[in-house]
């Protein structure tokens, strides 16, 4: 059986494999650097996958989705960290943007909404509700189609640290 | 039909014809209003039929929530306000999320329906696909490789270059490129699961790396356009029913500049000595036997019609012919036995031939490998190349 490194503080050890650090107000100057992002960095990491064409194309759908979060978020000034690293069958993103007070309560209340038991039935209801998706949703929606763990930690600053798991290489054709 | 080319990412139509409403390509709108032509479609189209609505997603590589919650609005709402109408919302199984995402409408209206497409459209894949056939796949990859390797170099193989094996079966022919020729990167792209496990299997036990095997269909693969050197595409037109769709994808995904190279037979040329006239009476009708079930066996010959009508332009062609003499002899037989129990085992069977058929049917198959293990026989099985150019 392969050793299983550990980090300090106790998780499994991933190992990193890309980083897109971009000034967050030149990420929030054009919409399309979400799709740009997800795709070039889906593509980076998935060539080692099983199925790299599907992989990419899953992991991209997940990566713009919280990325068109981020984009929508009222940002403190400062820079947008894009991290991706690797742990067996999970890759994880860790997303870190500096944010003003609110925001920072609304991420830690739709984190910790996501990882309710009802997650699921909320999801349903806002397909089928009159209102666009709000940001909430769509963090759902990566717990309940992509089976994403999400959790928030600490960063320096005014910045948040978003941690998004996603076991794609799992989930079912 | 009535195309409308909305954003550069995606495309949007209506066919009237068959009720079908489809969506293509890559959906990430910032606001509601850049999808306006397209829910306007829909809503038009929502309007005119009656009984099924056919919604197309099987080329549709990416949706943002916004989008998708947009196209479902519209469906759901229709539900409830045509309860005669129903939806089929079609799938492909290559994409990874849609059947997930759209799934969900069927649990919320009842008149939604999501089908994921697979493998129908092609109607022989069935007989070859069976796991006895792995090691006859094996070996017929090993005999036409003796030719093959020397050929390729004439039709743009060389190292370095970015590759793309579509239809790549157990994936023997990647991994044998690989070996001798050293291409950067090699996609290899199959339709059936079993033989990808198969292949990634293999890969894993010989510690063969820089091979990507991936799933996906051959007619509409989510691979971009413009990307590969060379596209190689072997003894794999003649088991589809409409090979152009087939080659529209090849040239879509090859770059400019750059080569697409298929193989094929023309099985009623399969010769041998002694007992020609049997051997070339069985192969003749193996010929009929696929046209039987709309597969072109024949179609070697005829691939640089295909090529040109492609777009390519360069065309080159030239054949070979494996035979008994291609390594042992016993493996030349082996292949026959092979096609003998496919041909005139499920597929004589499905047909519907007599036992008197078959029976000399069989004696063929029998002919060809007496004539390739005699000491002083030939047994021969012809293939032709060829490949073609993409215009810059």
């Amino acid at each position: 059986m392969e050793p299983v490194h550990h980090d300090l503080a106790g998780g499994p050890a991933f190992e990193p494999m890309i980083q897109i650090d971009m000034e967050i107000k030149a990420f929030v100057s054009v919409w399309r650097h979400c799709d740009y992002v997800s795709t070039y960095m889906a593509r980076m990491i998935s060539q080692n996958r099983s199925d790299s064409v599907r992989h990419s194309n899953l992991f991209s759908s997940a990566f713009n989705e919280l990325l068109e979060v981020a984009f929508r978020t009222r940002h403190a000034d400062g820079e947008l960290a894009c991290r991706v690293s690797r742990h067996g069958a999970t890759d994880r993103i860790e997303l870190i943007l500096p944010c003003v007070p609110e925001e920072r309560r609304f991420y830690e209340e739709a984190v910790s909404q996501v990882a309710g038991i009802e997650a699921r039935e909320r999801y349903l209801n806002s397909v089928s509700g009159d209102l666009a998706p709000s940001r909430e949703v769509v963090l759902l929606e990566l717990a309940v189609d992509y089976n994403a763990t999400l959790r928030l930690e600490e960063a320096d600053g005014d910045a948040i640290k978003l941690v998004v798991d996603l076991p794609l290489e799992g989930l079912r054709h | 039909m009535s195309p409308y080319d909305l954003l550069p990412r995606f495309k949007a139509q209506y066919d009237a014809n068959n009720q079908e409403f489809s969506i293509s390509g890559v959906v990430r709108p910032q606001a509601i209003d850049e999808l306006g032509p397209s829910i306007a479609l829909l809503r038009d189209a929502i309007g005119r039929v009656r009984g099924v609505l056919y919604v197309n997603v099987r080329r549709l590589t990416q949706m943002n929530n916004a989008a998708f919650h947009a196209f479902s609005r519209i469906i759901i709402d229709a539900c409830r306000a045509r309860p005669d109408l129903k939806f089929v919302v079609i799938t492909s199984s290559v994409v990874g999320w849609t059947s997930r995402k759209f799934g969900r409408l069927s649990g919320i209206e009842p008149n939604i329906t999501v089908e994921e497409y697979d493998s129908e459209f092609y109607p022989g894949q069935g007989f070859l696909e069976g796991g006895g056939f792995v090691p006859i796949l094996r070996t017929q990859t090993k005999m036409t490789w003796r030719h093959e390797r020397a050929i390729l170099p004439r039709h743009g193989m060389r190292p370095g270059i970015v590759m793309a094996d579509i239809c790549c079966g157990i994936g023997d022919f990647a991994v044998l490129v690989q070996k001798e020729f050293q291409p950067s990167r090699i996609v290899a792209l199959d339709h059936s699961r079993s033989s990808l496990a198969y292949a990634r299997k293999v890969a894993a036990e010989f510690d063969i790396k820089g091979i990507e095997y991936t799933y996906g269909d051959a007619s509409e693969m989510l691979l971009e356009e413009n990307q590969f050197d060379l596209v190689t595409c072997r003894h794999s037109l003649q088991v589809f029913n409409r090979p152009e769709l087939i080659l529209r994808e090849l040239f879509r995904i090859c770059k400019p500049g750059g080569r697409v190279y298929i193989t094929n037979e023309k099985n009623s040329h399969c010769l041998g000595e002694p007992r020609a006239d049997s051997i070339q009476w069985t192969y003749n009708e193996v010929a009929k036997l696929w046209a039987h079930f709309q597969m072109d066996i024949e179609l070697g010959p005829k691939s640089r019609r295909y090529l040109t009508e492609a777009g390519l332009e360069d065309i080159r062609v030239e054949s070979f012919m494996v035979s008994n003499h291609d390594g042992d002899p016993q493996d030349f037989a082996d292949v026959i036995a092979a096609w003998e129990n496919v041909y005139a085992g499920e597929m004589a069977t499905k047909r519907g031939d007599t036992p008197a058929f078959i029976r000399r049917f069989r004696q063929g198959f029998q002919d060809h490998i007496f004539a390739a293990l005699h000491s002083k026989g030939y047994a021969g099985w012809p293939i032709w190349v060829a490949s073609g150019r993409k215009p810059l």
